[in-house]
């Protein structure tokens, strides 16, 4: 099989096969001639080594005779041997022999041959050689070389790098070594390797790790990580400009990827481990840095008193107290938002539920009296929780002489605190000392943790509260004095304690953090942390509102405080010069129906809490009013920012991976803050934020009434068109049309209006009359302009609506009609139907927010309201709609970023110009006022008067009346535009359609489904002037849902112009029925009557 | 050897799709491609030239590591370039990528370079991944696209070195932050004169051994 030959001739030589024993065998005779490296056989060993690996693998997959082989010469020890040289370059042979290593584990896939591997202890030789590990590479092959053997791990094989006799496990302790290496992807990767080796089921093991590395590891780390945040502290004070974003941010999710791994070791449920990292994190970072750094610096009532007497019995200068007590200290800023990361990312139950006590119930007392009062007050707590919880005080006694006995370890340990400022390199040997201490007090923790609580997690929780306080207390620097001073100074604050027991300093400080008097920078960080807490999975169900009810303050509970806090913040953020986040109001509403309760059985929200609410949604509504029209472009930014809020939901994780919201609270878009985590800049971000703020309200005040969203979003999606949909165009108004893309492709097509969709449609090959909808756009967002040198053609596109991420536009075609005259009325109607579209939804909204004089005076028939409102109240309404952009940039500050921004906004007024162009010559004919006057007048009638009306008798009424609608309308344009006297118009299009639109009102359905039936029967007369089209699905009868309301019908150069009546869906469904059994599979069903204009 | 620029990439992916084997391939020529032989390593470093400027790129494979979630979201910062595997010949892979690339985009630096490689080109009768679904979802997601065989080594070095062409275009551009570490890019030292990277060595070594089989 394998032919070999003389592979010394020359210099390379090789074998055919370089895949083979025999190539493998002339390897090994090459390893055995070259023991020594040199200059000269550099490269050849470098060779050789890359070909073993090669080789091995081929052998592992083909032919176990190679690995016999390897093994049998004990070929590794060739490796150590080289390795271990010092001369010729022998870094770049390292290289060479750490990636052969690699490739050897990771692509064995025999575990015979891998057993055998590792049956010598030549590898773990290998993992304890000191590589010159300030080579990248080296750095890099090496710490993969362990990755790759720790991805090996398990309960056979960790035998052959633990060795339980002499308490060795050089896998795991090198590796941890590298644990703050500055190169991120090692430090990963020593995560990933000891995260493999805890997840080994071996007790022996494990209790090695426990007992002999848990101790110096974990307190390392968790100081490394304390750095770590004095850096990021100090990143936040002083970078109030937004300048070094970057740089807090790296900090930021550096310090989540710590989080994320102290978590994910908790998520083992190692017991063991877990006591003694909890244990450090709780006593050496999270209480004595983050909980201590909550109240003010230093605390004026608790430990001001104790310096001060501490100065005068020791007879010492007070500064350095004050100076040392400083130090480890970082912003309320930061301390509120690292804790509520803690509780975000960290879900391991005595861990959370500690912290969450010392925050809830944990005071001052603490510094003055060491852990008694705050362990009667756990413990009395914990009876209510958990019933027949034994014996506390025999487990604090013994935590508190598990402390005094190691009280050096205690000293050592702030004093690493206090170093990390100035010389961290130094404090690696006091490191090891403390690390050592603790090492024996967690393990005494642990025993008194097994006695006094079996399977109760919350035994560990009172261990280390009381470490926690132990903590505090040594972080008063009172470990340093004798005890002696220590009962003097308790002497001497023993009276001020009656004054300070009911004071919760922390819960407090959370609490009053809410106040957004002055801005949101503090009350966001703690609204998360709140959130935070109320949402951990560790903290016990329900738990965190009981302790919030059950303490009172005053004749309030805690909760009626932070409801009270809440609202506040909800009425404050409505007032104008209020300086408060979109995200902080959603967390806030977020965390009142949480802590209320809605629509439950136990909802607890007083009347005048309620009636706060609802007040506040009011005030919104008041803010929005006042940007109602005031922008060209509200529709879209009201439609945008729906969709927004539709779209994201709030999450407060990820919230708090944005560094930025440790910065002040600024307003400029230009650092690059998402927008509702900042404050708005400009008009346009105001009327945004006013729309968004409406929008949490209105949700939130629902879900107080139990109600459901009816009125948005604004365009019913149900009601809508869909492309494929098959359509019954009989008598509906169709133009043809052929349809010339970029691409120069041509498609004839007819072209439909609907009242809310533009529609192209393509003849059904099997009805006649009917039509498969090919494309379908908002009318809202059409775009038309005439051909300049073709007047039958006109240029339409379709834009996206919305700000959606693909700018381009849904459709961008040259329409090439059969003549000008249908070009002009597709035209004509494309822009009429844009501005109709826009009108109605505009009605709708008016009726979200209340508008006055449209809603609340005529509340049906609101139409003519509206339009009156709008021209009387706002001029600006009317000239918007014709002057150019300019006039509407002056008329607006900061109007004229937003639209060269947006280009849905440029589409209105390119369209408006175009129209004004294309329509001068109608509009000569514009009804005059007088007519117009005398209409609106008398047309204050409800819609189901108004829709009874439309029937054949009453026609007269209705049409006179939707067309002073229009007709105000257009005369007001006239005026800003043209000089010509309007002249009575009869193109122009009534505007009845807004009170079908609404949709919500049963009466009306009902008088259209009634009239339905006339309506197919038309005339053709009638069908000239009114051309419904009615849209159903093939085989089902056409229906009858749409209304007949005939409209008086205009006539413009002779083309018919109708319009008929878009009816609610929910009467094309309750009428399907008839048509036939299909109704069930109605999906692309689309049904009801196309309005043509 | 000294360098201008060092970037960090990752590659992503399911595994089995061939992301070592690419890795291998790119780092260490040496290692011929074999028809019955796969050969993986998840960390390698080559230098190559770009703009008349030595650029060191150092690729870390994830493989083994998607157990913990501390450790994968940490994965994708700290990387100037991501290749995103999929396997042609496995539907599933190419099924996979949206939630790959959320994770990436989630946790990665917005300026990482990313590039969607679809693996095992040279299997072609057992394609089940078209082309041009390849193209376009590369095209959706605004990333770079290529087919590459770790086999054959058709394009593996294209897709590493377009990958570092547009990382550096993005430096002279100044979107990257050069000075900042954590954005898988660093500036060289004139240091380790005395380390010649694998390649070079590859280049020097194996040579004479490359037309054998």
């Amino acid at each position: 099989m394998f032919r070999s030959r003389s592979w010394f001739g020359g210099n390379w030589n090789r074998p055919k096969n370089r895949l083979s024993l025999e190539h493998l065998k002339y390897l090994y005779s090459i390893l055995e001639k070259n023991t020594t490296v040199s200059e000269s056989n550099r490269g050849l060993l470098v060779e050789s080594l890359r070909c073993i690996a090669e080789i091995l693998i081929w052998g592992d997959q083909h032919d176990s005779s190679v690995f016999d082989f390897f093994l049998e010469k004990n070929m590794l020890s060739y490796f150590l041997h080289i390795m271990r040289q010092k001369s010729g370059g022998s870094s770049f042979v390292c290289v060479q022999l750490l990636q052969t290593l690699n490739i050897l584990f990771e692509n064995i896939r025999n575990e015979t041959s891998l057993y055998y591997l590792l049956s010598n202890n030549h590898v773990n030789s290998i993992i304890v050689h000191k590589f010159d590990f300030s080579d990248e590479d080296v750095m890099g092959y090496y710490i993969l070389f362990l990755k790759t053997l720790s991805l090996k791990l398990n309960t056979h094989t960790i035998h052959f790098f633990y060795n339980e006799h002499t308490n060795d496990f050089p896998l795991y302790t090198e590796a941890i070594k590298f644990f703050n290496h500055p190169e991120s992807m090692v430090r990963i990767a020593v995560r990933t390797i000891s995260l493999n080796v805890y997840k080994v089921q071996n007790a022996s093991m494990l209790r090695f790790i426990r007992d002999k590395t848990a101790a110096p590891y974990f307190s390392n780390l968790v100081w490394f990580i304390g750095k770590h945040i004095l850096e990021l502290d100090t990143c936040v004070r002083t970078d109030i400009d937004h300048q070094s974003n970057q740089r807090l941010s790296n900090l930021v999710a550096e310090h989540l990827d710590h989080l994320h791994y102290l978590n994910d070791i908790l998520l083992l449920e190692i017991d063991d481990l877990n006591a003694v990292l909890t244990e450090h994190l709780l006593h050496k970072l999270f209480v004595p840095l983050y909980i201590f750094s909550l109240t003010p610096a230093p605390p004026p009532t608790s430990l001001a008193v104790v310096t001060q007497n501490l100065a005068a019995v020791l007879n010492r200068p007070v500064d350095i107290d004050i100076q040392e007590i400083n130090n480890p200290r970082v912003s309320s800023i930061v301390a509120l938002y690292l804790l509520s990361l803690v509780f975000l990312v960290i879900t391991h139950a005595p861990l959370v539920h500690a912290l969450a006590w010392v925050i809830l119930n944990g005071d001052h007392s603490v510094f003055k009296e060491g852990a008694a009062e705050i362990l009667n007050a756990y413990v009395e707590h914990r009876l209510t929780v958990v019933p027949g919880f034994g014996e506390p005080r025999e487990s604090l006694e013994q935590a508190l002489e598990t402390v005094g006995a190691n009280s050096t370890s205690h000293s050592y340990d702030t004093d690493n605190i206090h170093n990390t400022l100035e010389a961290p390199v130094a404090t690696s040997n006091a490191r090891e000392v403390a690390g050592a201490n603790a090492a024996e007090s967690t393990s005494n923790t642990v025993t008194t943790e097994e006695q006094c609580a079996e399977n109760d997690v919350c035994g560990i929780s009172v261990e280390t509260a009381s470490a926690a306080a132990q903590a505090v207390l040594n972080n008063a620097k009172l470990a340093n004095i004798t005890d002696e001073e220590k009962e003097k100074i308790q002497k001497l604050v023993q009276p001020a304690r009656a004054f300070n027991e009911l004071n919760r300093p922390f819960l407090e400080m959370v609490l009053s953090a809410l106040d957004c008097t002055e801005n949101d920078y503090l009350a966001l960080l703690s609204l998360c942390l709140i959130y935070a807490m109320a949402y951990n999975r560790g903290v016990k169900n329900d738990w965190f509102e009981q302790v919030l009810s059950q303490s009172a303050k005053g004749p309030y509970s805690y909760k009626t405080e932070l409801i009270e806090r809440l609202l506040h913040l909800i009425t404050l953020s409505n007032q104008p010069s209020c300086r408060i986040r979109l995200i902080t109001i959603e967390i806030a509403l977020q965390l009142l129906v949480t802590f209320t309760k809605p629509c439950t059985d136990d909802a607890c929200i007083t009347e005048a809490q309620r009636d706060a609410l609802f007040s506040a949604r009011n005030q919104s509504m008041v803010v929005l009013r006042n940007f109602y029209k005031s922008e060209d472009i509200f529709l879209d930014l009201f439609e945008d920012e729906f969709n927004e809020m539709r779209k994201t939901n709030l999450n407060v994780e990820f919230l708090c991976m944005d560094s930025t919201i440790l910065l002040p609270p600024t307003g400029t878009p230009l650092t690059g803050i998402n927008f509702t985590r900042r404050l708005p800049c400009g008009e346009v971000e105001k009327a945004r934020r006013a729309i968004r703020d409406f929008f949490l309200l209105r949700k939130t005040c629902q879900q107080f009434l139990n109600e459901k969203e009816t009125l948005l979003p604004l365009t019913n999606t149900m009601n809508l068109v869909q492309v494929d949909n098959v359509l019954d165009l009989n008598n509906s108004d169709l133009i043809a049309c052929t349809v010339i893309t970029k691409e120069s492709t041509k498609q004839r097509r007819f072209l439909v209006i609907d009242s809310l969709q533009l529609i192209l449609v393509e003849p059904d090959a099997k009805l006649l009359g009917w039509g498969v909808a090919k494309f379908v756009g908002f009318l809202q967002d059409v775009e038309v302009v005439g051909d300049k040198d073709d007047s039958r053609c006109l240029h339409i596109t379709v834009h996206r609506g919305g700000a959606t991420h693909n700018r381009t536009p849904l459709l961008s075609a040259k329409f090439l009609f059969d003549d000008h005259i249908r070009c002009m009325a597709a035209k004509q109607r494309l822009t009429k139907g844009r501005s109709k579209a826009r009108q109605k939804k505009m009605y709708q909204i008016a009726q979200l927010i209340e508008m006055p004089g449209q809603v609340i005076d005529s509340p049906v028939y609101a139409v003519a309201g509206l339009r009156a409102g709008s021209v009387a109240s706002s001029s600006s309404r009317s000239s918007r709609d014709h002057r150019p952009i300019l006039s509407t940039t002056n008329r607006v500050p900061g109007f004229a970023a937003a639209l060269k921004r947006d280009t849905s906004a440029g589409g209105v007024c390119r369209i408006q110009m175009a129209q004004n162009r294309s329509i001068e010559g109608i509009r000569n004919e514009s009804a005059g006022r007088p007519r117009r006057r005398n209409s609106n007048s008398s047309s204050h009638s409800s819609t189901s008067q108004n829709r009874d009306a439309n029937s054949s008798p009453g026609r007269e009424h209705s049409p006179r009346s939707s067309r002073d609608n229009s007709q105000s309308r257009s005369a007001t344009r006239s005026r800003d535009n043209s000089p010509r006297m309007p002249r009575p118009r009869s193109e122009e299009i009534p505007l009845e359609d807004f009170q079908h639109s609404r949709n919500n009102s049963p009466h009306s359905r009902a008088n259209s489904s009634h009239l339905n039936t006339p309506t197919r029967a038309h005339t053709p007369s009638r069908a000239l002037n009114y051309e419904p089209i009615a849209i159903t699905v093939h085989n089902s009868t056409p229906h009858d849902t749409h209304s007949p309301a005939p409209h008086h019908a205009t006539q413009l150069n002779g083309v018919p112009i109708a319009k008929e009546v878009l009816v609610p869906v929910a009467s094309s469904e309750e009428t399907s029925f008839i048509g036939n059994e299909e109704a069930a599979t109605s999906e692309q069903r689309r049904r009801g009557i196309i309005e043509t204009v | 050897m000294s360098y201008a620029y060092l970037f960090k990439y990752i590659i992503i992916g399911d595994t089995g799709v061939g992301k070592s084997c690419l890795l291998l391939q790119f780092t260490d020529k040496r290692f011929q491609p074999v028809h019955d032989l796969t050969i993986g390593v998840e960390f390698g470093a080559r230098m190559i030239t770009i703009d008349g400027k030595q650029i060191k790129l150092q690729i870390w494979d994830t493989a083994g590591q998607e157990a913990f979630r501390s450790i994968t979201r940490s994965y994708y910062r700290g990387a100037a370039g991501a290749l995103l595997v999929y396997d042609i010949t496995r539907r599933e892979t190419f099924n996979h990528l949206t939630t790959w690339l959320e994770d990436a985009r989630q946790h990665s630096n917005s300026n990482m370079v990313i590039m969607l490689i679809g693996n095992k080109s040279d299997l072609d009768s057992r394609r089940e991944v078209k082309k041009e679904e390849g193209e376009a979802f590369a095209r959706e997601h605004g990333l770079v696209f290529m087919e590459t065989s770790a086999r054959t080594a058709a394009n593996v070095e294209e897709a590493f070195i377009n990958t570092a062409k547009e990382i550096y275009e993005k430096i002279q551009e100044g979107v990257f932050d050069i000075n900042n570490e954590a954005n898988g890019i660093k500036i060289g030292q004139q240091h380790s004169p005395t380390n010649p990277s694998l390649p070079g060595a590859g280049n020097q070594a194996g040579s004479a051994s490359s037309g054998c089989c």
